[in-house]
């Protein structure tokens, strides 16, 4: 019998750090022995450019772009510790159909039945920003992914998308599609920031699977064209990563989650607002209002 | 949710689009659309439209981009760009016309942009978004005359006094566009005016382009290229009536005083083509009398058609045939306001009849508004029979027909059982041809 391949996906607003969490977790999860497919699924991509020593590989939607069938081996590369990399591609930015791209790329590798030739333990799609139309739901809905996590910071905006995120996971949880694994909490280094991602995910009725600080490491590492993992095996901020990792390997029941409404959403980050403020102000509301 | 269609009397809107184009002189469309849309009209055009299927590059002779996953993904323009330069090269035209289905509409492809690269070359061309999605196949016709008033008529032409155009008989659509347009054509003419009405035999695209001439438009439509003219209002500052289709001679004698008013023409010149052609109208129709009353061929009628002929007909059948019109049933989808402009404005029957009027789209549901309106209709022989009866309607309508035991003529889109040419139920010659039509499927097994 074959074993059954782990299928995660992995979302978040734009620019919040989702490719570089995502390589460094495939990073992490390959120097652990398993064997690991990360899946990019955004036009731009550039998912797992740090894996493959900085450098971009041909996309799927290029190679089938050039011709009418694209074999495995021409759009599947391998990059540190035997990550198998690939990249949806997509149209020029203001042209065409990026979300159908998805849709396609995704299909096209399901059809030619790769994840279960290379014998994988964990594929992991890093897609694009927010879920804008329905291409982008594909690695969630029915049949390919079963996890998802959201990578956040404090920041509303990326709450925000996170919230859309769960709307849209809530919408396909009753027709087999992923359910939520929980936030992959980054940039967390304001005390402040730890706690409206864990009011954020409490309200919403999940949990933080791990906190990653902002770290200097990590930038020096990309700019090497290398995830932390591979550069700084030692740092701080590897150990963050691999504990990550192995939370994620670990993980096994996802659930729906519950999305705050928009006006919710609103009076929750202006309750927020009113907090830091204090906060600034030097004003104490905390336990410590009583001493 | 919104609610579907049981069995629709039109199709999409890039489908209206298509048969609008191919009724145009010398005009050659382009569909920038996915391979099945072109089978799709074609296909519903060959079961609807009387037979009248296909043409000089239209129906499945269309050129078409054919749309494949590579295109949706990455843009479809680079594909559209060969199909145009393809088809100005090998196929003869005047005007190539572009139309968009769904799919490239979706993805946003910038069909402007392109053809705007080819009339820079010279090459005389034209586009309209006409996305399935936008409407329906009356709307798609709508879109295409927006268009080609917008983007194909000359300018600033001078208005010429008694020079008029005449649009809102949407080809294929009503199958008997050919000869409605022409009976029209020819009425209009013996009032002395000179007409374009873009889509019958003896129009051209010259005339075509210097429509923007005519002092007055004329829409035979409630509701069908109105659009349109509010868009030739503001281009080309003409101004426009809308007048009902005039199907026999009471329709006819209105639509000739209120042209004829609205170009301040001679009163009595119009009166006395009027009285010249009751003349004929009724020398011709006097010796069916005796058969009319010995044979008893005064049906009491229910009519279904789309709004342009459920005005038209119940007009007809109540004011110049002397049948009794109980029930009438408008197919189109219509905003209230339309539903409420249409009762108001169009059922003032001259002999006081006062039928039923209903709007429904569904086809089973007509006969439930049947029996809900007329609960004793089969139980009683002579007391409130409704008997006997006739079905005015299309080709859907059919058991219906059979279901009360009346006699069915199909005359609104679909028309599956009729072959239609150039017949038309325009004019006064037109009463004459639908009294013949109806007549012959009560006798029709004598």
């Amino acid at each position: 019998m074959a074993k059954k391949i782990t299928q995660i996906a992995i979302y978040g607003k734009g620019g919040i750090g989702k490719s570089t969490t995502t390589s460094n977790i495939s990073a992490s999860l390959a120097k652990a022995g398993y064997k690991v497919m990360q899946f990019g699924c955004d036009p731009k991509s550039d998912s797992t450019n740090t894996l493959r020593g900085g450098k971009y590989i041909p996309t799927v939607l290029d190679t089938l772009r050039e011709k009418n069938t694209v074999k495995a081996e021409e759009v599947l590369f391998q990059g540190f510790g035997g990550v198998y990399c690939v990249e949806a591609g997509g149209p020029a930015p203001g042209v065409g159909c990026a979300g159908r791209g998805i849709i396609t790329a995704v299909q096209l590798l399901k059809q030619l039945k790769v994840f279960e030739e290379l014998d994988l333990d964990f594929v992991l799609y890093d897609v694009l920003g927010d879920v804008v139309c329905g291409g982008f739901a594909v690695p969630i809905r029915e049949g390919i992914a079963e996890h998802v996590f959201t990578v956040s910071s404090a920041d509303f905006m990326a709450i925000y998308a996170a919230n859309n995120l769960f709307k849209g996971i809530q919408k396909y949880s009753n027709s087999g599609g992923a359910l939520l694994g929980g936030v992959i909490a980054n940039s967390i280094n304001a005390p402040y920031a730890k706690e409206i991602v864990d009011d954020f995910v409490k309200q919403t009725g999940t949990q933080v699977i791990g906190y990653v600080p902002r770290s200097v490491t990590v930038t020096q590492s990309e700019l090497q064209g290398k995830t932390t993992i591979e550069a700084a095996p030692d740092s701080e901020q590897a150990k963050v990563y691999q504990q990550l990792a192995a939370r994620i390997a670990g993980h096994k029941d996802s659930k729906a989650p519950t999305p705050l409404d928009v006006k919710d959403l609103r009076e929750w980050a202006a309750k927020w607002a009113d907090q830091l403020l204090a906060m600034e102000t030097g004003e104490v509301r905390s336990a410590a209002a009583n001493i | 949710m919104s609610e579907f269609i049981e069995r629709p009397r039109y199709f999409c809107a890039l489908g209206g689009a298509l048969e609008t184009l191919s009724a145009l002189p010398d005009v050659v469309p382009i569909l920038h659309a996915a391979p099945g849309c072109a089978g799709n009209i074609t296909w519903t055009q060959n079961g609807g439209s009387g037979l009248q299927v296909g043409g000089y590059c239209a129906a499945l002779a269309v050129p078409s981009s054919n749309v494949q996953e590579r295109e949706v993904v990455f843009g479809g323009l680079e594909r559209l760009r060969e199909e145009i330069r393809s088809t100005v090269e090998l196929i003869e035209g005047r005007l190539y016309f572009v139309i968009t289905g769904c799919v490239t509409e979706v993805i946003g492809d910038d069909v402007k942009a392109v053809v705007s690269e080819f009339q820079k070359e010279g090459v005389p061309i034209i586009h309209a978004e006409t996305g399935g999605f936008k409407g329906n196949s009356y709307y798609g016709y709508d879109l295409v005359l927006q268009s080609l008033f917008r983007n194909y008529l000359e300018r600033d032409v001078l208005k010429v006094k008694k020079r008029v155009n005449v649009w809102g008989v949407v080809p294929f659509m009503d199958v008997f566009w050919r000869g409605n347009l022409e009976g029209v054509r020819t009425l209009l003419e013996k009032l002395g005016l000179e007409v374009n009405s873009f889509f019958s035999g003896a129009d051209t695209l010259d005339d075509i382009r210097k429509a923007g001439g005519a002092e007055l438009n004329i829409v035979l439509s409630d509701v069908y290229g109105v659009e349109a003219a509010e868009v030739f209002q503001e281009v080309h500052g003409t101004p426009y009536i809308q007048l009902p289709l005039p199907v026999g001679p009471s329709a006819t004698d209105q639509f000739l005083q209120q042209v004829s008013e609205a170009l301040s023409l001679n009163k009595s010149a119009t009166d006395q083509m009027i009285a010249a052609e009751h003349q004929q109208y009724y020398h011709y129709f006097e010796p069916l009398i005796e058969g009319y009353n010995d044979l008893d061929l005064q049906r009491y009628a229910i009519i279904i058609g789309d709004v342009n002929y459920a005005v038209a007909l119940t007009r007809f059948l109540a004011d110049d045939l002397g049948w009794l019109p109980e029930f009438v049933v408008f197919t189109d989808q219509l905003s209230e306001e339309q539903q409420q402009k249409l009762t108001d404005a169009r059922f003032d029957l001259k002999s006081g009849l006062k039928p039923k009027v209903v709007f429904e789209t569904d086809t089973s549901e007509i006969i439930r508004h049947l029996k809900q309106n007329w609960p004793e209709f089969k139980s009683q022989k002579y007391y409130n029979a409704f008997s006997p009866a006739f079905v005015v309607g299309s080709s859907l309508d059919r058991d219906l027909a059979q279901s009360i035991g009346a006699s069915h003529l199909s005359i609104s889109f679909p028309v599956a059982n009729r072959v239609v040419i150039d017949r038309g139920y325009t004019g006064y010659r037109g009463g004459l041809r639908l009294i013949e039509d109806l007549l012959s499927s009560i006798i029709v097994g004598r």
